[in-house]
């Protein structure tokens, strides 16, 4: 029977600049896969993201086999490195490990969405090249459907966790779709164009950036595909953008509640969202009490934020409990089918002593009605039912917490039964 | 017949509490149930309603209309679902639907309309319950805009505000619902009027004038979003206002009688 083994660095075990020294491209990925088999494991697959290196492998042998996958995935790096920064799991713990890391609990941002993607982009690229076989099939499906659950089952990818995408998230909330929504960019700090490019990456209609300085707008306008405006359009922006990204460098407020009033009304009232990244602070916190006028600071996103962190990390616990639960429940489905064929092969053989017990009761005994042939049959049918429960249970219950003895081994040399051959 | 009408009370009731669970469940499933739970009550509700108009006709007409409303709001709000993503609205409806539904319990009369009245006070009645369902669903859309509105404004870090529906679809659903709803509402008025003139009611009543200022506040929302572009929480407080009048004309009536 195979056995799941895990190697591999992560965000926490080894620092970046470990991490990049063992990163696999994604073109390369069944060739360190290919490694893993020639090193003598049955089936394999490699996952690299920036954040983690991993080699799974089903294996027969895990003693051996473990001591040679720090080699197969140094193969262009520094083994003795690897040694220092690698965890490795076996069995039960890697199965638990997988399942965590397709679920997001590893990450450096736990929850975060992207991991679910790149674990089923490297399974398809190795299964594509006939690298990962029943055991590696099985455990992976398992752990997209298990990290599914835990997204839908907890709330652990709900809220964003980064200012930019905090920013994003609350004008969904006020507008919904972005996409027929105008946005601007007031200023060049650093963090603005983070947030506007955020927005770009959302797909909200139209991006209009101003600046001081008009080719300073105009090249961060044609990096963000957006269209350069001169900084004393404000007013005028503010009646045609219904979402304004201040981060500019001036000294007191750029955007006061009387001028925000006024493009009020030109707006017809149509809702604006403000967010003001500059510090010192580019609007006016009094705008905010404007119908239809939400404004939001750094220390607000912030806020907002680490709330959502928060959120994610009780979301955790609970996905924490879900997943553990998950893997048991895998490894005890794993380790009935192990003992599965032992208790066809048993029944089978029951079955054919009590047809043959049957057939030549009736040929002795002659001239028996089908009343009397059905209450012989199912006599047998009574004591061998009774005979195998306790045999059968007892096989059932040492594959989910299996003791000392090999009970189907020994119910296979006690009874000299003969399996089928596994079908995959 | 009023124990199936009990039951189809407590079947809203149900289902508001599963969508208030829904608000504070992270799970999927909670809010599953509670469409599940509309559905199999609207089911109901609409074998309830066929049974009483086949045993009373429209002489159980109050009945009838009370029962429709908070039918045709809930279907209304299912059939939104489909294209909005309003599902945390469910809870503000199915309780505005609970309470049409209480009402139609409560008003159990079943005397026969008089012939002199004839179909005119039953459109009358029909079409005032159409509109009124309109608001009522607009009601429900501006009060979860107020709250989100309130929320985002006071950067509440309730869990809640994520929840809500977007406010610029909040805003669009109540404008639609009132321009559905005002003309329903306003040829009623006027049946209602003529209604009165031909049964040669010389008195004013009070509800005449509340209905008649429920009007004027639906008609002033309509015509301030529409040309001066009105939207947002003035909006959304002026149709709530506008409802409770619409809903001490309905209780009027009920208590009372007729019109």
């Amino acid at each position: 029977m195979t056995e799941l083994l895990v190697l591999g660095l992560s965000h926490k075990t080894a620092p970046v600049e470990i991490r990049e020294r063992f990163a696999i491209d994604a073109a390369a990925l069944p060739q360190a896969a290919t490694r893993a088999r020639e090193a003598g494991c049955v089936e394999s697959f490699v996952l690299s993201t920036c954040n983690r290196v991993e080699i799974y492998a089903a294996v027969n042998d895990a003693d051996a086999i473990g001591d040679r996958l720090p080699d197969v995935l140094a193969a262009a790096g520094d083994v003795r490195a690897l040694r220092r920064h690698a965890y490795h799991h076996r069995g039960a713990d890697a199965v638990h490990h997988l399942f965590r890391v397709a679920a997001s609990l590893d990450s450096l941002v736990v929850g975060e969405p992207q991991i679910l993607g790149q674990l089923k982009t490297a399974y398809e690229t190795c299964r594509g090249a006939g690298l990962t076989g029943p055991a590696l099939n099985r455990t992976l499906h398992r752990a997209f459907a298990v990290a599914k659950r835990v997204r839908s089952q907890t709330g652990i990818g709900r809220h964003s966790v980064s200012i930019a995408s905090v920013a994003v998230a609350l004008a969904r909330q006020i507008f919904g779709d972005l996409q027929t929504r105008v946005a601007a960019l007031v200023g060049a700090g650093k963090m603005g164009e983070l947030a506007a490019r955020h927005f770009v990456q959302t797909g909200v209609g139209e991006l209009l950036v101003a600046n001081r300085s008009f080719s300073r707008a105009h090249d961060l306008a044609a990096r963000l595909g957006g269209h350069p405006r001169e900084l004393d359009e404000l007013p005028r922006l503010l009646v045609e953008s219904d979402i304004v990204v201040t981060s500019t460098g001036a000294r007191g407020f750029l955007i006061d509640r009387k001028m925000m009033k006024r493009a009020m009304k030109a707006r017809k009232y149509r809702p604006v969202f403000l967010v003001d990244i500059a510090v010192p602070r580019n609007v006016d916190p009094k705008v905010n009490d404007l119908d239809n006028v939400y404004v939001y600071d750094v220390d607000d996103l912030t806020s907002v934020a680490d709330e959502n962190l928060a959120s994610r990390r009780r979301e955790a616990e609970q996905a924490e409990v879900l997943v553990r639960q998950e893997a048991e429940r895998f490894l005890r489905e794993i380790a009935g089918d192990a003992v599965k064929p032992t208790i066809i092969a048993l029944r089978r053989k029951a079955d054919a002593i009590k047809r043959a017990e049957l057939e030549r009761s009736r040929r002795h005994l002659g001239g028996l009605d089908a009343r009397q042939l059905e209450s012989i049959e199912r006599l047998a049918d009574g004591i061998v039912n009774k005979l195998l429960h306790d045999v059968l249970t007892g096989l059932k219950r040492s594959a989910a917490d299996p003791g000392p003895i090999d009970l189907a081994e020994a119910a296979r040399l006690l009874h000299q039964l003969e399996l089928d051959e596994p079908n995959e | 017949m009023e124990t199936l009408f009990a039951i189809g009370v407590g079947a809203f009731g149900l289902t508001t509490a599963t969508y208030l669970a829904s608000l504070w469940s992270p799970r999927e499933q909670v809010g599953r149930g509670a469409r599940w739970l509309l559905a199999t009550t609207l089911v109901f509700w609409a074998g309830i309603l066929a049974t009483w108009f086949a045993r009373h006709g429209f002489d159980g007409g109050t009945r009838l209309y009370l029962g429709l409303s908070a039918w045709s709001l809930g279907l209304l709000f299912l059939l939104l679902l489909r294209r909005y993503p309003i599902d945390t609205l469910g809870s503000f409806v199915s309780a505005l639907a609970c309470v049409l539904a209480i009402l139609s319990l409560l008003v159990s009369r079943t005397e026969p309309v008089s012939a002199d009245l004839g179909w005119a006070l039953w459109v009358h009645i029909g079409l005032a319950f159409v509109g009124v369902t309109a608001f009522a669903f607009a009601t429900a859309v501006s009060i979860v805009f107020l709250i989100g509105s309130r929320m985002l404004k006071r950067k509440s870090h309730n869990p809640l505000r994520k929840r809500l529906p977007p406010l610029d679809v909040l805003d669009r659903l109540a404008l639609r619902a009132i321009i559905v709803g005002f003309p329903f509402y306003t040829v009623a008025l006027l049946l209602g009027s003529v209604t009165a003139v031909r049964t040669e009611q010389s008195e004013v009543r009070l509800s005449y004038l509340v209905a008649l200022a429920s009007w004027v506040i639906y008609g002033a929302v309509l015509q301030a979003r529409l040309t001066a572009g009105w939207r947002g929480r003035r909006a959304a407080i002026l149709t709530t206002v506008g409802l409770c009048a619409c809903l001490v004309v309905v209780a009027q009536y009920s208590l009372r009688g007729g019109p």
